[in-house]
């Protein structure tokens, strides 16, 4: 799904934020990305969405190489992506139904679709009696289930989830992994940056720690890891 | 794609509506603009068919000498026909010529004038004189003003040069107005476009995180600007159509002048307001669109 080849990446002002990465997700896997503020993962996250290019290396999302991807092909390349934000970037003047229905017509999406497919999703993280509600009249759990059920919504084969529990109560976050895993077991692949160490031990899915803009560990416990 | 469009162009007119101080600001000053363009416009319209008027006559009045003998009148004028670039010279006795004039006054002005009739008529016998070639229109006013017995000749050569001029002026001046309130316009359309952009931020940093284009981002705000662009378009042709009629008819009932008609251009007129309108709004709603995606749409997901 996702490989990395030799991948640098240095700012205009000098940071180098990565330094010759190698790393390849499988489809299907569900990987957890650790590392300190400012080790490199939202550089990560950019390259992957082709929010930055690389100085040097190769990266190659699904078949693609992102090399040889124009400007104008990255809407679609990210279309083959869901993303979920650490504060949940959800429009306060819209309904859930609508927050979620927003991401299918930026895709051009038909009325009937959008009306087919939005319960069926709500359904699928536990909203369907909250579609009419706004954002503010939602629990931060809630919120996110938002975030999550938008970026599913258009049938994403790669979900990015930047820190999804870090607004979130500790309760509520094993409730949003637990969602993400429910997504994975049915073949889409998740990537997710977190800092909570407690999430990692009880999942047990693969760790990817970065540091310094180096990927320092790589295993499948987040034991191993340390 | 038709119904991206029409979700786009809800969101476009949608954008108007929760924006509508800065909306109105734009549509205000572009009716401004608008409408002195329309005036530079039918001003300089109706000083080319006055000076189309004159140039059309292609003739002079030549007037005799106070007390001139018809006699020697009628000799003057076979003097004229002698010229060179003479294509018709008719005469014009007198009292034709009060008849004329008491018609132009009306039935109450021109009894005034009933006491001025046979000998007591002030005025003088004329010629109406046109000619073949207008290049020489001065050479041959001259030689008429040299025949013995023309007391003056009616020269419509200055009054043309000096409506030229003036058109030169209204269109040079108006011009550089126009021009500068364009740009005017221009800036508060797109800083209005601006300010619905920032404030839609984080529905268009999440258009891109799901996968939006830039043109799908673009739409809506150039929907905005060309709704913006065709409402001032119409509203400044109806204020541009009111004016122009109260005033031709105020002007024409002070002096004798006859103003194109404004119903033989509004159609033009109406399309050219509501094209420049929706050009100006599409421009503005570019523009500005086009500067925050080049500055911020690296940034757009935003990690």
């Amino acid at each position: 799904m996702i490989e990395f080849q030799d991948v640098s990446k240095i700012y205009p002002n000098g940071t180098q934020a990565l330094n010759r990465v190698n790393l390849r997700v499988e489809d299907g896997e569900f990987v957890f990305i650790v590392g300190a503020s400012g080790a490199g993962k939202s550089t990560f996250l950019k390259l992957i969405t082709c929010e930055e290019r690389p100085t040097e290396g190769e990266i190659i999302v699904g078949e693609q190489k992102l090399s040889e991807l124009r400007r104008g092909e990255v809407p679609y390349l990210r279309r083959m992506m869901g993303m979920v934000f650490q504060d949940f970037r959800l429009i306060n003047k819209m309904t859930v139904y609508e927050n979620v229905a927003f991401a299918m017509h930026v895709v051009g999406a038909s009325s009937r679709e959008i009306r087919r497919r939005v319960p069926y999703i709500l359904g699928l993280v536990n909203l369907q009696d909250k579609a009419r509600c706004h954002p503010r009249e939602l629990s931060g759990g809630e919120q996110q289930r938002v975030g999550l059920a938008r970026a599913l919504v258009n049938n994403p084969k790669l979900l990015i989830a930047d820190e999804p529990t870090g607004n979130v109560d500790p309760a509520l976050s094993f409730e949003i992994v637990d969602l993400l895993s429910e997504i994975n077991k049915r073949g889409t692949t998740v990537l997710m940056v977190t800092h909570e160490h407690s999430l990692v031990k009880k999942f047990r899915r693969r760790v990817v720690e970065i540091r310094s803009g180096s990927v320092v560990a790589d295993s499948c416990t987040w034991e191993v890891a340390r | 794609m038709i119904r991206s469009f029409r979700y786009l162009l809800k969101e476009g007119v949608r954008n108007i509506w929760s924006n509508r101080t800065m909306s109105l600001a734009s549509v205000g000053v572009l009716i401004s603009c608008l409408l002195l363009t329309g005036a530079a416009v039918l001003f300089s319209m109706n000083i080319n068919a006055a000076m189309k008027a004159i140039e059309g006559t292609n003739s002079v009045k030549v007037y005799m000498k106070e007390g001139l003998p018809v006699l020697s009148a009628v000799k003057v004028g076979a003097e004229i026909k002698k010229l060179d670039n003479i294509a018709s010279c008719k005469f014009i006795p007198k009292d034709d010529a009060l008849e004329r004039v008491m018609g132009m006054l009306g039935e109450k002005d021109a009894a005034l004038l009933n006491g001025m009739t046979g000998k007591d008529n002030p005025l003088p016998d004329a010629y109406q004189v046109s000619f073949r070639d207008l290049s020489k229109y001065k050479a041959t006013v001259a030689k008429i003003q040299q025949i013995d017995g023309v007391g003056s000749v009616n020269d419509y050569s200055d009054i043309a040069a000096k409506l030229t001029k003036l058109d030169r002026i209204v269109t040079t001046g108006g011009f550089w107005i126009i021009l500068l309130l364009s740009l005017v316009s221009l800036f508060i359309i797109s800083n209005t476009i601006r300010v619905t952009m920032f404030s839609r931020r984080l529905e268009i940093n999440i258009m891109k995180s799901v996968g939006a284009t830039n043109w799908f981002v673009r739409v809506p705000f150039i929907v905005e600007g060309v709704a913006i662009g065709l409402i001032s378009g119409a509203v400044s042709s109806g204020i541009l159509h009111l004016l122009y009629s109260q005033l031709t008819r105020t002007l024409t009932s002070i002096v004798r002048f006859s103003p194109i008609e404004i119903g033989a251009v509004s159609g033009r007129l109406t399309a050219a307001f509501l094209l420049a309108g929706c050009l100006f709004g599409a421009l503005g709603g570019m523009i500005s669109i086009g500067k925050y995606l080049k500055k911020e749409g690296g940034d757009i997901v935003d990690w």
